[in-house]
């Protein structure tokens, strides 16, 4: 019952907040809901309904909650309530194995017809289609409850020799793939390459779809070098999906064919896509086995490719990595699960990892780019002006190289209830204290006198740190990077914003890695619990999160199974490898 | 037929014996084809005995399972087709029209039939999700142009059904008629029509459609585009008072120009509009230009019948937003947007309205100056009802500003508020 209560509670702030500007009417409209409601278990839909208009956000929530509840069952709801809330992390994971746990077990279709579970002959199969109601085909119907419900590859059999016995023999495509799914899906070898040999004899060419699963179930079967063949002539309709790789050389690495497995592995590399990791695991898996050093330099390779591409290993790979780091004869590598402190240095070995800074190079490029790329974008009309520009050019010039960058506005928003001058001018006298240069950066509006903008505070705030004031209509953050970056490797810059919209500015994505690299060493983010408590800052790491050698050693992060990662979150767990000399 | 009931035979006869045979059968090549199908019967039957129900089914009646792979197998011939390719790039291109072949059977949303044309364009789409996204275009597209053919034959065949009827009864009774007009009321419309528009380029108000944007869509965008162009100059023709409608910065054989010209055929030329390369800039004082755009931070008030309202032609799929206000920016433009906020509850959807939608609004308030009469031309799926602020007591409003809370207001109690009021009002009014 924690979500009824907690929406208790957002409520009740709701109609604190609310009613003071609302004068007596509406308050006492909700305080009549409350009243009647609080508590009533079997009245909650009706209370979110009414709920629901109050802001548009809340409606979101709500509105998606309703829909659950008209879903689910009423059981199902009262286990869901044990958890925080919907949107917590891992939720909508937690959802979706429901709903597939489900779907398991259920051969209850809509229209109560239970699935056959044994071989029907032709009297049941045709009875069985008089009792269909829906519309549309019934064997396309009927085969695919099927395969959603990986019936037994005997019933689907029964199936296809009752419309081929009608059908003079013929079975049309469709029902031929979905027996083949199902095939696949329970791993009958010898089926599989009977239809392989149908489709081979009746059709010349086949699709995308047929083709992944003739592939997956021949890999298994002694035929496993047609799958190849059958690779080359997806090849001319379309590029192969990276499962399909995936398939091919796992396929060649059951059947020890090392060769054919490092080609298509490049083949893949070659076609732009990522490999699945699942793959690296079954040649670092296979590696295990073998103790040649062409092989392990290969294996190195693929590290180095995931250092590149900003790659990290899921739990089962890394400890597949682990494992053959361990098996290689002579070197004594010892592996250690852990975390890196800090201060940079690995909990294990004590070594320090790479540093989080831009070598000034890649600084320097990483400059040109966000000048070129999200300041200017081919137009500089769409985020500023050019006078804009060059008053903001001539205005950084004259100023001496700045320690730290706020950006004003998301600074001053951080809580509803403090005015926003106040809480800004809070930020920078807090630095300010600390002797450091400070650059302010806002819109003209903040400078207008109004209820949340105080001109005295804001005056201070002019005394303590420098100030550059954009036009209302032009955005800030592109000024914001500008500065910082140009200020040089020590500034940094404070904003909670997470600047997602400008790293899409940056067109390739190595420009990216190296802004999200910069953005990691260089962001400050606020935290502060309630608008009375001290202002901390987020700590940024100055060690860089990434796949890493010293030659007799590697640090690899990884991901943990049970933990979700957003795209802009990095790993916290590593992987620490160290030979004993 | 006759092949299906033999092996049926010989299968019953040998099963008894099956569990003898299958290490024999296995070395004699001759029976081979027996011992598979023995073989593959007996793994099936391992499997039924899982299921513990099963021993009640009696064997005989059991269908055989493998007889219809025979029939596919055998019936290779008829249904291999071979052409010889010539050249690799035809190659491909009979590779995709069996892939598109393929994906048909399998009950994908493809075409049936296919162009030349079109299947280029498909091998053109960089990746597998754009060709999907094509195909399935192009099968509704089909789709619709079959469901209108059908219309069409049955629509015939009602006329002609009537007109069967019809000449039995005029044969009967030939009556004449006194009429004060001929039935020529199209034609007739189309020249009021087109005398009011000849004094709107002459008197009426400029209302121009920047054409600038060509290199901003792709050719799908442009297409819908032109498609609303066609919308909203039909609009503009049939009202009262129409504007004078400028299309500016339209270049020469520029893809704007070359589709409107495909679009509107022989009439392109005698349409009451003005064409120009030039810019708006160049025909206008810069002052009475009001850029219309939906990133503007201006709101609209009222309609001015002595400004010039600009509307950018542009379609906007891929979400690229400030474009127009960067152009408006450039040239120094006084910007506005409707007031969409302030007299509808958004729900969804984006706040660019299509160019008919725009037209359809500008021209009711011109004519009207009553902004819930325009704005009902926005679509309902994107707002749920009218922010009916002018309908309150003027007390209640005057408290709401000194409040300054009007921004913060929740708008849903303020429409059920007004609800209930519009109640009582009708009741008193019914009363």
């Amino acid at each position: 019952m924690t979500f009824c209560l907690s929406s208790i509670r957002s409520f009740s702030k709701l109609w604190k907040s609310k009613l003071p500007c609302l004068g007596l009417g509406p308050g006492h409209f909700y305080l009549s809901l409350f009243l009647t409601d609080c508590g009533i278990r079997n009245q909650q839909r009706w209370f979110f309904l009414k709920m629901s208009p109050q802001n548009t956000k809340a409606t979101n929530v709500l509105a998606a909650k309703v829909r659950f509840v008209k879903k689910g069952d009423e059981d199902r709801i009262m286990q869901n309530s044990s958890h925080p809330h919907l949107f917590a992390a891992g939720e909508a994971k937690k959802r979706s194995q429901m709903n597939a746990h489900s779907k398991d077990h259920t051969l209850l279709l809509k229209d109560n017809i239970q699935l056959p579970t044994k071989p029907l002959n032709s009297e049941e199969w045709d009875k069985f289609k008089e009792d269909y109601t829906g519309k549309g085909n019934f064997e396309n119907w009927i085969s695919s409850q099927m395969c959603c419900s990986n019936s037994s590859v005997d019933v689907a059999k029964s199936l296809l020799s009752w419309v081929a016995a009608k059908n003079n023999g013929i079975v049309d495509y469709n029902l031929l793939v979905r027996y083949l799914y199902l095939c696949v899906f329970h791993k009958q070898t010898s089926e599989v390459i009977d239809v392989y040999e149908i489709m081979k004899a009746r059709y010349r060419s086949l699709e995308p779809g047929a083709y992944t699963l003739l592939i997956r179930g021949l890999i298994q079967s002694d035929r496993w070098r047609e799958a190849f063949q059958l690779l080359e002539d997806f090849k001319k309709v379309m590029t192969p999906s990276v499962n399909n790789y995936d398939d091919c050389i796992q396929g060649a690495l059951l059947h020890r064919d090392v060769n054919i497995a490092w080609n298509l592995y490049q083949e893949l590399l070659s076609l732009k896509l990522t490999p699945r990791l699942e793959t690296l695991k079954a040649l670092f898996d296979f590696g295990k086995d073998i103790k040649d050093d062409h092989y392990s330099n290969k294996l190195l390779d693929i590290l180095l490719y995931l250092r590149n591409n900003h790659l990290y290993p899921g739990e089962s790979l890394a400890l597949s990595i682990k494992t053959w780091f361990e098996s290689i004869p002579g070197k004594q590598w010892k592996g250690q699960f852990t975390t890196i402190q800090t201060s940079g240095q690995c909990s294990a070995c004590g070594n320090t990892i790479e540093s989080i800074q831009l070598s000034p190079e890649e600084y320097d490029f990483l400059k040109e780019k966000i000048m070129r790329d999200v300041i200017d974008g081919g137009d500089q009309y769409r985020k500023t002006t050019p006078q804009e520009l060059k008053r903001f050019v001539k205005f950084i010039k004259s100023c001496p190289p700045f320690d730290v960058v706020i950006d004003g506005l998301n600074v001053a928003k951080m809580f509803h209830k403090v005015r926003e001058s106040q809480m800004l001018l809070d930020v920078v006298s807090l630095l300010a204290k600390q002797n450091l240069q400070l650059l302010v950066l806002g819109r003209k509006h903040m400078l207008k006198q109004c209820a949340q903008w105080r001109r005295h505070e804001m005056e201070k705030v002019q005394e303590q740190a420098h100030c550059f004031f954009a036009d209302n209509i032009s955005e800030d953050d592109p000024f914001l990077l500008y500065a910082t970056l140009n200020s040089g490797n020590h500034c940094k810059f404070i904003t909670n914003d997470l600047m997602r919209d400008h790293k899409a500015c940056l067109l390739d994505a190595k420009t990216q890695h190296l802004f999200f690299k910069w953005q990691q060493g260089h962001q400050l983010a606020i935290r502060r619990v309630s608008p009375r408590s001290h202002i901390t800052f987020q700590h940024s790491p100055c060690y860089d999160t990434i796949v890493q050698t010293t030659g007799d050693s590697w640090h690899i992060p990884y991901d943990e199974d049970l933990v979700e990662r957003y795209s802009y979150e990095v790993p916290t767990k590593w992987l620490c490898l160290q030979r004993k000399v | 037929m006759s092949v299906f009931f033999k092996m049926n035979v010989s299968v019953a006869f040998l099963r008894p014996l099956a569990r003898f045979l299958v290490p024999f059968t296995l070395s004699r090549k001759g029976r081979n084809l027996y011992s598979t199908i023995l073989q593959r019967h007996m793994s099936s039957k391992i499997t039924f005995v899982s299921y513990p129900d099963k021993e009640s089914a009696s064997p005989p009646k059991q269908l055989e399972l493998d007889e219809w792979k025979t029939t596919m197998k055998s019936s290779v011939q008829e249904a291999a087709v071979s052409t010889v390719p010539s050249n690799k790039d035809e190659d491909v291109l009979a590779a995709t029209r069996e892939l598109i072949e393929m994906w048909r059977l399998l009950g994908k949303n493809v075409p049936e039939h296919i162009t030349e044309e079109e299947l280029k364009t498909i091998m053109e789409c960089a990746s597998k999700s754009s060709k999907i996204k094509y195909l399935n275009f192009l099968y509704i597209k089909e789709y619709r142009k079959r469901a209108k053919q059908n219309k069409k034959e049955m629509k015939a065949a009602a006329k002609a059904e009537a007109k069967k009827d019809n000449l039995l009864e005029t044969t009967e009774e030939d009556k004449q008629k006194d009429f004060l007009f001929l039935r020529f009321w199209d034609q007739r419309e189309n020249i009021a029509v087109d005398w009011k528009c000849a004094q709107a380029v002459q008197f009426g108000q400029p209302l121009v459609f920047d054409m600038a944007y060509d290199n901003y869509m792709k050719p799908r965008e442009l297409h819908n585009t032109v498609t609303q162009l066609l919308e909203s100059e039909g609009c503009n023709r049939r009202d009262v008072d129409p504007f004078h409608l400028y299309f500016c910065n339209l270049r020469k054989d520029s893809a704007y120009h070359i589709e409107l010209v495909k679009r509107y055929k022989a009439k392109w030329d005698k349409l009451f509009i003005t064409v120009t390369e030039k810019s708006y800039v160049d025909l206008f004082p810069k002052d009475n230009i009001i850029y219309l755009t939906a990133d503007s931070p201006n709101i609209m008030t009222t309609f001015k019948h002595d400004k010039i309202y600009i509307i950018g032609s542009f379609v906007d799929k891929k979400m690229q937003p400030g474009i127009s206000l960067a152009k408006a920016k450039r040239l120094n433009l006084a910007t506005e947007c409707l007031p969409l906020d302030k007299y509808l509850q958004w729900n969804s959807g984006n706040k660019n309205l299509t160019l008919d939608q725009m037209m359809r609004i500008l021209l009711c308030l011109k004519n009207t100056g009553n902004w819930e009469e325009a704005l009902k031309f926005v679509p309902n799926r994107k707002h749920s009802g009218f922010v009916d602020i002018f309908k309150h007591p003027p007390e209640f409003m005057n408290r709401l500003k000194k409040a300054k809370t009007f921004n913060s207001f929740p708008k849903g109690t303020l429409s059920r508020k007004t609800q209930i009021w519009h109640k009582k009002t009708d009741s008193l009014k019914s009363n």
